[in-house]
């Protein structure tokens, strides 16, 4: 009898083993795939300058910058649960960091990379005393509030060149490619940095308010704390995405910098490809600039055909593209979700 | 300075009245259904070029005008909200906060393609009348009319909410939908109403601002964020205070523009609001929510 209920306790185990082996053989797969998916993914984006026209870069460029856009709003609104429609602050900042450094004080575009990051963070810090006693829908206008008070400020600064702006000249001495890089330096690092904060016990607690904000402060969760760092970190890549996407514009301009164009198309990105996903904002990104460079030969149209399409995805797809795929094949490239 | 503050005190306060009426439909759309409406000030300025389309060249009365205006506008009510917004308002908050996003977008372009990037007005004879002409003060009756209409749907809406069983319904679909579905509300059906009479006061609204102001087709953004500005120091969801952020929204403005310089006025008005949503992030009229 004994014997009997040993070798089925031995062939239990012997199962349970098989399992876990299998389970890390899996594992492992994952993470020779993921890295050869990684390697590929870098190898095509670093030499993309070598075989790629003047167009097809700058495509690239707007889609990294976007997508660095995109992943940052994505933290707010699908992490940390704060929608925000005041990212354009950050851009504008960002923006009018490299023409003031770069056009009115003739320095290196780099220093203007740095001081976009350092000044998006101080404002963003400053501006959170206020911004962050309010909730829910409160706090969603108080930013866009924040950001329609820069664009007015800009206009009537001296030190700004009120509303006429800058022209930014250092783009002309630069090619394409060397934008390009640039660009493929935000848009990676938008990346690292999400998939570090996600990975990390920031990230940790993120999900778990994600999932269910008083019971993740019962369990020691510091919501204000664990928001304001998100609210930081995304000003500062925003910010230095910013400076980016006006070194390609070449013209900033007070009500375009802070305009809530910005963070339309933010929220268009992230919700078409999938919000509180990585994936999601990198589908989203290549979405929105192709069909902006398509529906760029109907102007006017161009805007009502996006709005009907964002309108259409939300009603037919409320979790976007990554919630269709999803639920049918687990293309994990980015294995931070926690479920 | 000091001579011209009355002017602004006068002027402040009537402006309040034209903000009030423009951020009632924002404060009836979230206190009933709870959802911010981002496209309020695009349909505000869609029926403003309705009634100005209409007045040039159909009838050449605003008046019948705005109710030719309205009887459109409350289909185009009943379209959004069956079609779009009921579709999603179950989902959390998000969805149709972007479906009205989508709707604000779609707005301002298709005015942009009807009638292009110019600056437009609703011709008036009350714009160039003034009610009380003094040394130190005038009252133009445009603002004057603009503030009486106000204080009268105001009155009219709380009326209809507070006194009538359809205003009692529409309260009960707010408070609890699910025990107001159980008495037989049918909730969603009230959310139509709702959004039927928002537009009703987007249109008046939209016709006064048409006569006051130059408008063009992306300039409902500004009127959304006018609207926010009431309804978010008013208390969203009381109409009363809707008046009261009016005029402490159109006091602000003023008051400000006359110390600071008229190039300052909306930036004052804006860094009030911030300042009240700071001290009192529930707005000064609406009571405490208990989470």
């Amino acid at each position: 009898m004994s014997s009997v209920f040993n070798k089925i306790k031995d062939n239990v185990t012997e199962g349970v083993r098989e399992n876990q082996e299998d389970a890390i053989k899996r594992g492992a797969g994952a993470g020779k795939r993921t890295i050869l998916i990684w390697g590929i993914a870098i190898i095509v984006l670093v030499t993309v300058p070598t075989y790629a026209g003047d167009y097809v870069l700058n495509v690239m460029i707007l889609m990294l910058l976007y997508m660095a856009l995109g992943q940052m709003w994505n933290l707010l609104g699908g992490y940390a649960g704060l929608v925000s429609l005041g990212q354009q602050s950050f851009i504008g900042i960002g923006g009018y960091a490299l023409a003031i450094v770069s056009q009115k004080y003739g320095l290196p575009a780099l220093l203007a990379f740095g001081i976009a990051a350092g000044v998006s963070v101080v404002f963003a810090l400053v501006i959170s005393i206020p911004i962050f006693k309010m909730q829910g829908v409160y706090f969603t206008i108080g930013t866009w509030i924040v950001s329609e008070c820069l664009a007015l400020w800009f206009s009537t600064w001296a030190w700004a060149n009120y509303a006429q702006g800058y022209n930014i000249t250092i783009t002309y001495q630069m090619t394409a490619t060397h934008i390009y890089y640039v660009a493929l330096a935000i848009g990676v690092g938008s990346l690292i940095v999400v998939f570090f904060i996600l990975r990390s016990r920031l990230g940790l607690a993120l999900m778990a308010m994600r999932d269910n904000e008083s019971a993740a402060e019962v369990r020691g969760v510091e919501l204000y704390r664990t928001k304001l760092k998100c609210f930081l970190i995304s000003a500062c890549v925003t910010g230095v995405a910013g400076a980016g996407i006006y070194l390609q514009q070449a013209f900033i301009q007070p009500t375009n910098a802070f305009g809530i164009s910005w963070t339309v198309s933010m929220v268009f990105m992230v919700v078409i490809g999938g919000l509180g996903t990585v994936e999601g904002p990198i589908i989203g990104a290549v979405i929105y600039v192709v069909l902006r460079q398509v529906l760029y030969n109907f102007p006017g149209i161009s805007m009502v055909i996006l709005g009907i399409i964002a309108i259409a995805i939300i009603l037919l797809a409320p979790k976007g593209i990554m919630g269709i795929f999803g639920r049918r094949v687990t293309i994990d490239i980015f294995s931070v979700r926690r479920k | 300075m000091l001579e011209t503050l009355p002017q602004a005190l006068v002027t402040g306060v009537l402006l309040g009245g034209l903000y009030a009426i423009i951020g009632i439909g924002m404060s009836l759309i979230f206190g009933i259904m709870k959802l911010t409406n981002i496209a309020h000030g695009d349909i505000m300025i869609l029926s403003t070029f309705l009634t100005m389309f209409i007045t040039q060249n159909l009838t050449g009365n605003p008046i019948i005008g705005l109710l030719l205006t309205i009887v459109i506008m409350m289909f185009f009510a009943v379209g959004i909200q069956k079609f779009l917004i009921n579709k999603v308002i179950t989902k959390g908050a998000e969805p149709a906060l972007l479906v009205t996003f989508g709707l604000s977008i779609i707005i301002s372009n298709a005015l942009f393609l009807a009638f292009g990037a110019n600056t437009q007005t609703i011709q008036s004879p009350l714009v160039s009348m003034n009610l009380i002409r003094t040394e130190n003060v005038s009252v133009s009756m445009m603002y004057m009319v603009s503030f009486l209409v106000a204080v009268a749907v105001i009155v009219v809406l709380t009326l209809v909410m507070n006194k009538t069983s359809f205003g009692r319904a529409i309260r009960a679909a707010s408070s609890d939908t699910v025990m107001s579905e159980l008495l037989g509300v049918n909730t969603k059906r009230m959310y139509v109403f709702a959004m039927m009479l928002t537009v009703v006061t987007a249109s008046i609204a939209g016709m006064l601002v048409g006569m006051t102001f130059p408008f063009y087709p992306t300039t409902g953004t500004q009127y959304l964020i006018i609207a926010f500005g009431v309804v978010v120091i008013g208390g969203m969801g009381s109409l009363p205070g809707t008046l009261v952020g009016g005029i402490i929204l159109g006091l602000a403005q003023l008051v400000g523009a006359n110390f600071i310089g008229p190039t300052y006025q909306q930036l004052i008005g804006f860094i009030v609001l911030l300042v009240i949503l700071a001290i009192r992030p529930q707005g000064l009229l609406s009571k405490a929510v208990r989470k």
